[in-house]
């Protein structure tokens, strides 16, 4: 999705009003518990917050300029991968053998295969349509988030195609743009 | 409260930007390879040993024959210098120059383009601004067919303009000015 990002995809920046940022924390805090002690250092509630529009109907939230979170339409607030490093534990987490880093470092959705191979791991909660890091065998750091497309079970059960949408992953658009102002 | 989790500090390479376990994965891992070895020696063991292999062989070379010149062989351990994009694609070393075009508008009125201001430095909405207020017209930054930005003024100013260019910004050489002229590039000098 990040494949091609710039600061030339984004159609309007604007900074939101103190209800929708309420609402962002809100939805942030919702769906990644984890983060909340340390959502107040992420969003500060006395610092703009920039909400940039993107082709795609992508949002990307910006704080001081560094885009932490993105979703697509009204779907999940998504951390951005240097934001998931910072804090690796507030996502749930698949991991996907050695094989398959390359491609996903290139962009390719996640085949079931490689969650279900022996270097892959599956975090069984994990339902469908949910946002997940996407860890590799053998490291530490995530690779990719994803939004995951069937459910562990399901992955686990029919072990074919696409398991888990690729959203952002290193080295991709997002990844690069380290500021956006 | 409970207590905050600490940010982790992630180690990025300083080459190619990804996490240093990655950069096997990344665009270059050849350029990486002595940033790795200084800075995350412990990632890669393998790469070390491997280092210090080369490093014996260097000084058992330099011990068969002191003749060899030291510098000779670290010169191949050196990275080369070429600038990259953080997309590791390698940056094509855009020509700086700066490209002069007149389009006829209809039959009398014209707007002459500046293309590749960029280059030297010179922020284009800055430069617009003060195209427009030297020639007293209008000029904007415009997105050019090749997504790149040039700027665009009102009214035939081509001659006019390559003095202006020079005398404001000293970094654009005359000689990288060019006009286009029926489809030719002509340099301005």
């Amino acid at each position: 999705m990040f494949k091609k990002f710039s600061s030339e995809e984004v159609s309007a920046q604007n900074q939101v009003k103190a209800s929708v940022q309420r609402k962002i924390r809100q939805s942030i805090a919702e769906e990644y518990p984890g983060l909340e002690p340390v959502i107040d250092d992420l969003l500060p509630k006395k610092s703009p917050l920039i909400v940039a529009k993107c082709q795609n109907h992508l949002n990307v939230v910006l704080v001081n300029n560094v885009p932490l979170f993105f979703n697509i339409r009204d779907g999940p607030y998504m951390p951005t991968l240097r934001l998931l490093h910072q804090y690796p534990n507030v996502m749930k987490k698949l991991q996907v053998d050695r094989g398959a880093i390359k491609f996903v470092l290139a962009g390719a959705n996640i085949m079931c295969p490689g969650l279900t191979s022996p270097g892959g791991a599956l975090d069984d909660d994990v339902a469908e349509e949910t946002p997940v890091a996407i860890m590799a065998e053998g490291k530490q750091h995530a690779l990719a988030i994803g939004f995951t497309k069937m459910s562990a079970k399901d992955i686990r059960a029919i072990n074919k195609g696409i398991g888990v949408d690729n959203m952002h992953y290193l080295n991709d658009g997002l990844w690069k743009t380290e500021r956006l102002d | 409260m409970a207590e905050k989790p600490q940010p982790v500090q992630v180690l990025y390479c300083g080459v190619c930007g990804l996490p240093a376990e990655y950069c096997e994965f990344g665009p270059d891992f050849e350029k990486c390879k002595p940033w790795l070895i200084q800075n995350a020696p412990d990632v890669y063991p393998d790469l070390l040993k491997e280092a210090n292999a080369k490093e014996t062989d260097k000084v058992s070379d330099q011990l068969q024959s002191t003749s060899i010149s030291a510098g000779g062989g670290s010169s191949t351990s050196k990275p080369e210098e070429v600038k990259r994009l953080p997309g590791g694609k390698i940056k094509k070393k855009d020509k700086q120059e700066v490209i002069i075009e007149k389009v006829v508008r209809n039959k009398r009125k014209c707007i002459t383009t500046v293309k590749g201001l960029e280059l030297f430095g010179v922020k284009l909405s800055d430069a617009s601004k003060k195209l427009g207020k030297k020639f007293a017209t209008g000029a904007s930054v415009v997105k050019g067919p090749t997504e790149k930005e040039q700027i665009d003024v009102q009214g035939d100013i081509s001659y006019d303009i390559v003095e202006f260019i020079t005398d404001t910004w000293h970094d654009v050489p005359e000689a990288a000015i060019f006009f286009i002229e029926d489809g030719k590039k002509v340099p301005a000098v």
